[in-house]
């Protein structure tokens, strides 16, 4: 992870859950909805990992 | 309860592995297992911190030996047999042997939909102001209670930080003994990862739980 970057980690211990935002790409402006979709990962919807790039789904 | 449940913060557990494309269930009987523990709950009359505590109150070794859903059937068939719903010749059996015992309530199939979408919602009316404020400084308690706890033992003893106050919600350490729901204040207590594991932590770690007002105390 570069410098400076957040590392938060959320302990879900009660019953409130959570659920992460992936971080949008760049170069995904004006994207329909189900290109966007075609990027989210199961590992960026838990803060665990970046959606995938542009070009990985090319 | 201290316990082998009690994961969080252990390194020894390793990396976690995802299985490529995780089907839900990985048998039949999980499936099965699963829904007749959401499905025994009403005839059962017993909560979810109940539930739980059923599960993780089983010696170390015997619950890292298990499966996930080898535990839930445990936890199911220690809460059946505490209340005469299935007796232990029955599971030995994989059948029942004696008349059923009469419960006021059953879960039917055309049930299922609406439970499923009704949840579990544990939010009450508060009945009293919070004690504490986004950005007061608090201490986990050090507490080891015998019984059901979500208070991780990776926390308690050290200092964070009010980051929300979540609202009024069920105790679970008293839901699960029978006592009520005693609902009570729930925060996010956020820590900082040196606080937790010592200077060699990232320093841009910060870690956070939920955490209900008896388990705090102002720092």
């Amino acid at each position: 992870l570069p410098d400076g970057t957040d590392i938060r980690v959320w302990d879900s211990t009660a019953e409130i859950r959570y659920l992460v935002l992936p971080l949008r790409p760049e170069g995904t402006d004006g994207w329909s909805e189900q290109r966007l979709a075609d990027l989210v990962t199961r590992d960026s919807m838990i803060g665990t990992g970046l959606p995938k790039q542009p070009h990985e789904i090319a | 309860m201290d316990g082998a449940h009690d994961m969080g913060g252990v390194a020894w557990s390793g990396p976690v592995q995802p299985e490529p494309n995780e089907p839900p269930f990985h048998a039949e009987w999980e499936r099965r297992a699963f829904a007749l523990t959401l499905a025994m709950a009403m005839p059962g009359g017993w909560n979810i911190d109940m539930s739980r505590f059923a599960r993780e109150d089983r010696p170390p070794q015997q619950y890292l030996g298990m499966s996930y859903y080898q535990i839930w059937l445990a936890g199911l068939e220690r809460l059946m047999l505490a209340r005469n719903l299935v007796s232990p010749d029955e599971i030995e059996a994989g059948k029942p042997l004696h008349p059923a015992k009469p419960v006021a309530k059953t879960l039917t199939p055309e049930g299922v939909a609406g439970m499923l979408h009704r949840g579990g919602p544990t939010e009450r009316k508060a009945t009293s102001p919070a004690l504490f404020a986004v950005g007061d400084r608090v201490r986990a308690k050090m507490i080891n209670p015998p019984t059901h706890t979500r208070l991780p033992r990776y926390v308690r003893g050290h200092i964070g930080a009010v980051e929300r106050v979540v609202g009024f919600h069920v105790f679970p350490d008293s839901n699960a003994i029978g006592a009520g729901e005693n609902p009570q204040w729930l925060y996010t207590v956020t820590f900082d990862g040196r606080e937790l594991w010592g200077n060699d932590s990232d320093p841009n770690l910060k870690v956070s739980v939920d955490a209900w007002e008896p388990y705090l105390e102002r720092a």
